[in-house]
């Protein structure tokens, strides 16, 4: 499938055929089929509970991490399957920002950045500090932390840790970045530096947003999709989703009237 | 506050809004029964009565805006509940117009009412266009109140009668003018009255379509009055001014 936009086409960057996802035998995502088209934010809502944590934790292989939990469909990144892939280089094309902040705490703001590029086996001083100043550029931080890159990263505010995360992420240079709640923990003035930072990414990122707060899904992003038990409901642009949702369940969920 | 209680308020700022439709809606209908009936029955009373209904009008139209205004601002509406509120947006205006030309028709039966003390019986075909017009209106109004998207399905029909009685008419009373039944102060004034009607029928057209798109989502475009071919001018805004 591919999402005619006015700048142009975009065709699906990730693509989950018929997922399901268990913790034991517990079924946690029942058969989601759905295309995320690059270089877009689509965003996932529904109740706590519905899945869509788990969803996206399946799109760079985290779900598994947890003892007894399963995957079963396909899900094509690229065009290719990444169950077959090797998990620590998919995590690097498929980075993730998570609800909580959460900064190496023994590491200062650059060694924060630099820490997944190490990891990569990044050692050149001049690519490492090339990489940490456009990383902190990109998440917006670079003004505020630029005369601190030595101080602790636990020592920044909520934002701007969750900032400094996303730099993180950034800094290996991620082709998508999940994002699970990124602000559900920030003030007002941090979630709008967070949003509009979303709203840079797209032009160079394929972003995939959870949030509880709809009105957040309909300011950052293009698609939309709601989950209820386990179960895609509706996926479709945002505006539709807000303005006339093809189901009733859609419907009552985003008015509020869910019982 | 909590989720819950912010869906409460809503509901509860959801239900003053239509109360307040409810009766700006009433209200035009009323305005334009009685504008009929003055031009009818040359009753300056009910003249009077069409202008104090029409300022009442004026003034529930600024409640309707502050509530809707309120309700986007505090509350987010989105899906059925935003589509209600633009709609009570947009046609309050079109209740609002149908107030103004109303008045403007009572003030025209007080007008020829001095020359003329009831409608003369030539002009039956006016009085059908007032009937039908009236129906249209109270068609629209009956959808939005009952929340019926199909009963104004078929509105567009009603407005194309209308639009031809009103072309008829005015080659009628041009008529009449040369023929020198009808004086050219009153024939001028009952083409006015005409033009209203039309002008009436055009915004009981916008409610029908908004309805359609409250209860839908979906804009019926065929039917939209704006923009329709009229004479050898072309293109005209029917429902400006």
């Amino acid at each position: 499938m591919e999402y005619q936009q006015s700048n142009g086409v975009h065709p699906a960057k990730i693509r989950a055929v018929d997922v399901s996802a268990y913790y034991g035998s517990k079924k946690a995502i029942d058969s989601v089929t759905l295309d995320i088209p690059e270089k877009t934010v689509t965003a996932i809502i529904g109740p706590s509970g519905c899945g869509k944590s788990t969803f996206i934790r399946c799109l760079n292989r985290m779900h598994e991490v947890i003892p007894r939990a399963k995957v079963t469909g396909a899900i094509l990144l690229d065009g290719e399957d990444i169950l077959v892939q090797d998990p620590v280089q998919l995590r690097r094309r498929v980075g993730m920002v998570f609800q909580r902040a959460n900064p190496f705490p023994t590491m200062t703001i650059y060694d924060n950045v630099a820490a997944g590029l190490r990891l990569n086996g990044v050692r050149d001083r001049n690519i490492l500090d090339q990489r940490v100043l456009r990383s902190l550029k990109q998440a917006a931080l670079w003004d505020e932390v630029k005369d601190e890159l030595n101080s602790p990263g636990m020592r920044l505010s909520g934002g701007q840790q969750q900032r400094l995360c996303i730099a993180r992420a950034l800094a290996v240079e991620p082709e998508v970045l999940l994002m699970d709640e990124p602000c559900s923990a920030l003030d007002p003035i941090a979630t709008a530096k967070i949003e509009d930072l979303i709203y840079d990414l797209k032009k160079s990122y394929t972003l995939v947003v959870v949030t509880h707060n709809m009105q957040q899904a309909a300011r950052v992003a293009e698609f939309t999709a709601f989950m209820y038990l386990g179960r895609l409901v509706e996926y479709d642009r945002t505006q539709k989703i807000f303005e006339n949702p093809a189901e009733k369940l859609t419907e009552n969920y985003i008015t509020g009237r869910f019982g | 506050m909590t989720e819950v209680a912010q869906r409460k308020a809503l509901a509860l700022g959801l239900e003053r809004l239509n109360e307040n439709m409810r009766n700006l809606a009433e209200l035009s209908e009323l305005a334009i029964r009685k504008a009929i009936d003055s031009l009818q029955h040359v009753s300056e009373t009910e003249a009077r009565e069409v202008f104090d209904v029409d300022n009442a009008m004026y003034e529930l139209q600024f409640v309707i805006e502050r509530n809707c205004v309120d309700l986007i601002a505090l509350h987010a509406p989105v899906a059925r509940d935003l589509r209600t509120i633009t709609t009570s947006l947009k046609i309050s205006t079109d209740f609002d117009r149908i107030g103004r030309y109303s008045k403007d028709i009572a003030e025209i039966s007080l007008k020829v009412g001095k020359e003329s003390p009831t409608l003369p019986e030539k002009l039956e075909n006016l009085t059908r266009m007032a009937d039908l017009t009236i129906h249209m209106v109270d068609t629209s109004i009956r959808a939005f109140v009952n929340r019926d998207a199909e009963s104004v399905k078929d509105i567009g029909k009603f407005d194309d009668a209308v639009d031809d009685m009103h072309d008829e008419l005015f080659l009628e009373l041009v008529k009449l003018m040369e023929n020198r039944i009808l004086r050219v102060s009153q024939g001028a004034e009952y083409i006015l009255v005409s033009r209203y009607l039309e002008r009436i029928a055009d915004h009981a057209v916008n409610v029908g379509n908004r309805v359609v798109y409250m209860m839908t989502g979906e804009q019926p475009r065929h039917a939209a009055p704006y923009f329709k071919k009229s004479g050898p001018d072309g293109m005209k805004d029917s429902t400006s001014g």
